[in-house]
């Protein structure tokens, strides 16, 4: 018995060292997805399910760069205020955005999505397939009220979706 | 969205005035060569007109030849990189991808052009220049391979827009910048697998064209017309121009 007992133990201890990188490996790659980030706080908490519901704004209607430039982009002030010099000024949070209107200082939205550095996403070519905005960024209509983002848009998934629907998966089409 | 991408540089229209080296340095982001450099011989120039001088003194004459990356259909470059940074896409470009690039410099070494570039330092520009660098283009870093995309950014842009508007891309919808640059259209860029597009044309309907270092096999995209020149003729057979040996 005594004889089978050393390499036993020399095995096991070899194994719990080489399984400690490897799971130190898996545990980086999820703990630092993108996902598992904690959304930023915003310097103004925008509701988008609010928008989306009540006057149901379409999403281009702010960001209006969707469907024809790399970027959607981001509201300018004027466009907010087109409503809400009448809407709802009575809310703190719109009397931050008011104030940022009077001050012509325009509000700093943190970025959301966070995409691996040396990578060109074109939202046009994508929206113009036809997909929904929701594949993406999730039901922001009805069920994320603060932007954050749902979905891992690593390399992986990207190439997942590439290959799915046909696309190129050049390296070119994206990383130049 | 199949093609291949090549290029015509007609050597004959060539003044060597250097604009497709300037505006290729500015549509790519490529950092500012100072004299330095240029003695350390770590220039990047992703297209560079190299000149010679032919005859003796009177009658001397300069040749200019401008020299982007061949894009090779059998790339000496694209075999010896051990992380597969630089690969052929299925469009015939010769691809460098920064991201998975470790700085070996291998494919440098067999370049026979010369036509790949090292980042020995993070390039830098003057505050002033800041605002026209070329927000499709990804600024390289320290430590990477650089090299002619032919204008790759150019390419994917202008096949978006067609996507979007639903339609092929077309012959001379978009071009290069040293192209676009060029002041007597000695560089012509296109389709080489669309027999109706200029480029293809140009590389057909000649008995000028020549390839650069041919005879290495590795098949350049690059076709180049030479010049025409009677007198160049006179100096090398020693015929005059009205076909009498002198």
């Amino acid at each position: 018995m005594r004889r089978f007992m050393r390499p036993l133990i020399v095995g096991l201890v070899l194994l719990i060292l080489l399984a400690l990188p490897v799971t130190a490996v898996l545990a980086r790659s999820y703990f630092l997805s993108p996902t598992w980030q904690p959304a930023q706080e915003q310097p103004i908490a925008f509701p988008h399910t609010t928008h989306a519901q009540l006057p149901q704004l379409e999403c281009e209607y702010c960001h209006r760069g969707v469907s024809e430039d790399a970027y959607a982009g981001m509201p300018a002030l004027e466009l907010c205020m087109d409503c809400h010099q009448a809407i709802a000024t009575d809310r703190e949070e719109i009397q931050t955005l008011i104030e940022h209107w009077e001050n012509n200082d325009p509000v700093n939205w943190e970025r959301v999505h966070q995409m691996p550095d040396h990578v060109h996403f074109v939202h046009s070519s994508h929206v113009n397939y036809g997909f929904d905005c929701a594949e993406c960024h999730g039901d922001m209509e009805n069920e994320i009220d603060y932007a954050e983002q749902v979905r891992d848009l690593r390399m992986g998934d990207c190439i997942d979706c590439h290959k799915e629907y046909g696309a190129p998966t050049d390296c070119s089409v994206c990383h130049y | 969205m199949s093609a291949r991408w090549g290029m015509v540089i007609d050597l004959d229209r060539c003044t060597g005035c250097q604009a497709c080296v300037v505006a290729c340095q500015a549509e790519n982001n490529i950092p500012i060569n100072t004299e330095d450099i240029f003695h350390q011989r770590r220039a990047i120039e992703w297209i560079r007109v190299e000149r010679y001088w032919e005859g003796e003194y009177p009658n001397v004459k300069a040749r200019y030849i401008p020299i982007p990356c061949m894009h090779c259909a059998q790339a000496p470059c694209e075999s010896v990189c051990p992380v597969y940074a630089t690969y052929q896409t299925t469009q015939g470009i010769n691809m460098q991808i920064y991201n998975r690039c470790i700085g070996t410099r291998y494919c440098a070494v067999n370049c026979p052009w010369h036509v790949r570039f090292f980042n020995y330092w993070e390039p830098k520009w003057p505050e002033s220049l800041k605002h026209q660098l070329n927000p499709h283009v990804s600024v390289r870093s320290r430590g990477v391979m650089e090299k002619c995309t032919f204008c790759v950014q150019r390419i994917v842009r202008t096949e978006q827009e067609a996507q979007v508007e639903g339609r092929e891309v077309e012959d001379g919808e978009f071009t290069t910048a040293c192209a676009q640059a060029c002041p007597t259209d000695a560089i012509v860029f296109g389709d080489l697998d669309d027999p109706d597009s200029r480029v293809a044309q140009m590389a057909s309907d000649t008995d000028r064209g020549y390839q650069l270092l041919s005879g290495l096999g590795t098949d350049p995209a690059v076709l180049y017309l030479k010049k025409i020149d009677p007198d160049a003729t006179d100096e090398i057979d020693g015929i005059g121009p009205d076909g009498t040996r002198d």
